[in-house]
């Protein structure tokens, strides 16, 4: 069949690939530039460092993204005559979404928290500003989560 | 770092940005020369996708995993171990809590041996008949072991430098007040959780994908 040729299948792995692969690599890029920064800050308040495990949360919730539509997408890949090319470019394309938030969300939390636990054990008002903008960090990874379910659904 | 330290990476950045360029250029030249001649069709990156040899997508796939697996766990060895030597000057008394971060480091690259070995127990040798009936369907499974492979691989290396990372700093910290140690460790178990995810996409996408006859 033209449509569903045997190399479909290589995009939809190549998706659900990207999809646990990117955001891992943002999450970890946020958990370490957090953890230097929380680390840093210990030394001068002790008592402040599980509030600052925020950020290390909320990296490690984008690598949860991409865990679950790799686990979504793994479902629905089948071998050639079944999977057409819309099914694996729809795939690929949810994997590419999830992924690249993620890793992109990654790297603004990782700074803004590095950043913002520095600066919460100095001032603690700040507390709160950081975690506002942590949550809107942490929701660039959720839209491309919201993008892949959509590519995922309409396979 | 210096005058040589900073005139060597910029010449490296530039050296990796230009043979990239190189690399799309001839390609696209080569797409364009088909397409000019006439044999547009004959320029085809699925035809290519599809026959390189499952046997090669898995076996690669089974190098990539323990291959970088094991880098990034040595990449956060030498990371953390170099600031748990350095600390521990002032402070030997951090050397034996510390291990726990090389350990950390460690268990990222038993994370890949033990996806290799499970996606090694899913190829072997196949017969004429087999191949010809289950073509598709090997096609498939050598795209899964591929990316099994790959995937847990690269997720072992973030895992990997991100624990050594958090290591360091864990080191650091521990080296000035001993209470800190324990409370930071709580950032390196969800550093190496990223791992743990890898290795169980990896099982979900590897597992039971044959390319063998029996």
């Amino acid at each position: 069949m033209a449509d569903a040729p045997a190399y479909a299948p290589f995009f939809g792995c190549m998706g659900a690939a990207s999809a646990i692969i990117f955001s891992s690599f943002g999450a970890a890029y946020g958990t370490a530039k957090s953890g230097v920064g929380i680390s840093a800050m210990a030394i001068m308040k002790p008592d402040l460092i599980m509030k600052s495990i925020i950020p290390v949360v909320m990296a490690g919730i984008l690598a949860i993204y991409g865990l679950v539509v790799a686990a979504l997408l793994i479902g629905k890949i089948d071998p050639a005559p079944g999977y057409t090319l819309f099914h694996s470019f729809c795939h690929f394309a949810a994997g590419l979404a999830v992924g690249l938030c993620g890793l992109a969300s990654g790297f603004a939390i990782g700074i803004v928290g590095d950043a913002g636990v520095r600066a919460t054990a100095q001032q603690p008002r700040l507390f709160v500003g950081m975690i506002l903008i942590l949550i809107f960090a942490e929701v660039l990874g959720l839209y491309g989560f919201i993008v892949a379910i959509i590519l995922h659904l309409k396979v | 770092m210096g005058l040589y330290g900073s005139r060597g990476k910029g010449s490296y950045a530039y050296g990796c940005y230009a043979s990239l360029v190189i690399i799309i250029i001839v390609f696209i030249a080569i797409g364009l020369y088909y397409m000019f001649s006439g044999r547009g069709g004959e320029f085809d990156v699925g035809w290519v996708l599809e026959k390189i040899s499952p046997y090669s997508y898995a076996c690669l796939g089974i190098g990539i995993s323990i291959a970088f697996s094991v880098m990034g766990a040595g990449w956060g060895m030498f990371i953390t171990g170099a600031s748990i030597v350095g600390a521990g000057v002032k402070a030997p008394r951090i050397k034996t809590k510390n291990l726990v971060s090389v350990i950390f480091c460690e268990a990222v690259a038993i994370y890949g041996i033990i996806i290799a070995i499970i996606l090694t127990q899913n190829i072997g040798s196949t017969t004429d008949e087999d191949w010809v009936e289950n073509y598709n369907t090997y096609v498939y499974n050598g795209y899964c072991l591929f990316f099994a492979g790959l995937l847990t691989g690269l997720c072992n290396l973030a895992c990997g430098i991100c624990v050594g990372i958090v290591g360091s700093g864990a080191a650091l910290a521990d080296a000035q007040n001993g209470e800190l140690f324990v409370r930071i460790l709580v950032i390196e178990i969800f550093g190496s959780a990223i791992g743990l995810f890898g290795v169980i996409i990896a099982v979900l996408l590897g597992n039971n994908k044959k390319i063998s006859s029996s």
